[in-house]
């Protein structure tokens, strides 16, 4: 086994909380921006 | 047949996203087709990296890092373009769904650039012995990514305000001058450059371009699924936020 095969998971492990992180985000401030509407309403 | 796929998905991803940010909220139902498209591809790709792609023969199994930070440059590029195309669209009609569209593609754009440049010194640690060189190529890539960064901060400070939509509009059109740069800096470097030169002049083996070519689908797929996601926030957030900032 490669040694370097740490290096590779990384950076397949930084892309994955990247794109997931951010589509999290995005459903947490879709939740904020609809609570915070029906509290205006 | 690779380059045809890649061409064929940006076309499609940019006409469903035009399509779908002049009634985000009406449409938003479709972005879940797309979803499961991104979520069938990405295994697909993952599948070919682990078992079809093979083994370099000088850099070993490192150089699978290039499946990740290569497919990641067609979606950075794709997302500053639709803040361009954003912009044009709302400086031609004063319409508020163009710039959540400039938005929207600025932002995930931004995403997809800070992953490439996370990625690219974890390859660059261990094959360079340095996590970052400032050549051509790195540093026009980072100052692409300033460039949009700047704009995000611009659109979270002066939310709602139409100056601010025309001032971003503009800066939008003009920030993809800087693509090129970033796409011919190894050519422009004329060999004084450590960062490799592009796939397309490099001429992967097959297995390895098609490789490249799966993630590079997978990505656009996933970054149109993440930018109608965004064009959805924001078309809320101009109906709740709006009246807000307006009565400050």
């Amino acid at each position: 086994m490669d040694d370097r095969i740490g290096w590779v998971l990384a950076a397949y492990a930084i892309t994955a909380l990247v794109l997931v992180g951010y589509a999290l985000q995005l459903r947490l401030a879709r939740h904020a921006t609809l609570r915070d509407e029906r509290r205006r309403s | 047949m690779v380059v045809a796929a890649v061409m064929l998905s940006v076309l499609a991803t940019l006409a469903w996203l035009l399509w779908l940010a002049r009634d985000v909220e009406a449409r938003i139902g479709s972005a879940r087709r797309v979803g499961a498209v991104a979520l069938l591809l990405l295994p697909v790709w993952l599948g070919l990296v682990v078992f079809y792609a093979p083994i370099e023969a000088s850099q070993g199994v490192l150089q699978k890092i290039f499946y990740v930070h290569i497919p990641a440059i067609i979606p950075t590029y794709f997302g500053f373009t639709l803040a361009a195309i954003g912009g044009v669209g709302f400086l031609a009609t004063r319409d508020e769904r163009w710039d959540q569209l400039a938005v929207s593609g600025a932002e995930v754009g931004v995403v997809f650039c800070s992953l490439m440049l996370l990625v690219g010194p974890i390859w660059a640690k261990p094959a360079w012995g340095h996590w970052w060189v400032w050549d051509l190529r790195l540093t026009t890539t980072l100052m692409l990514w300033f460039i949009y960064v700047a704009y995000l901060f611009l659109r979270s400070f002066a939310f709602g305000s139409d100056t601010a939509r025309t001032f971003a509009a503009i800066y939008g059109i003009a920030g993809i001058a800087a693509i090129p740069f970033v796409y011919f800096a190894v050519d422009l470097a004329q060999g004084s450059t450590m960062h490799p030169s592009n796939p397309s002049r490099e001429g992967l083996p097959s297995e390895m371009g098609q490789t490249v070519g799966a993630g590079m689908v997978a990505f656009i797929w996933v970054f149109a699924w993440l930018v109608a996601r965004r064009l959805e926030l924001a078309a809320l957030q101009a109906r709740t936020l709006s009246p807000r900032v307006e009565g400050v």
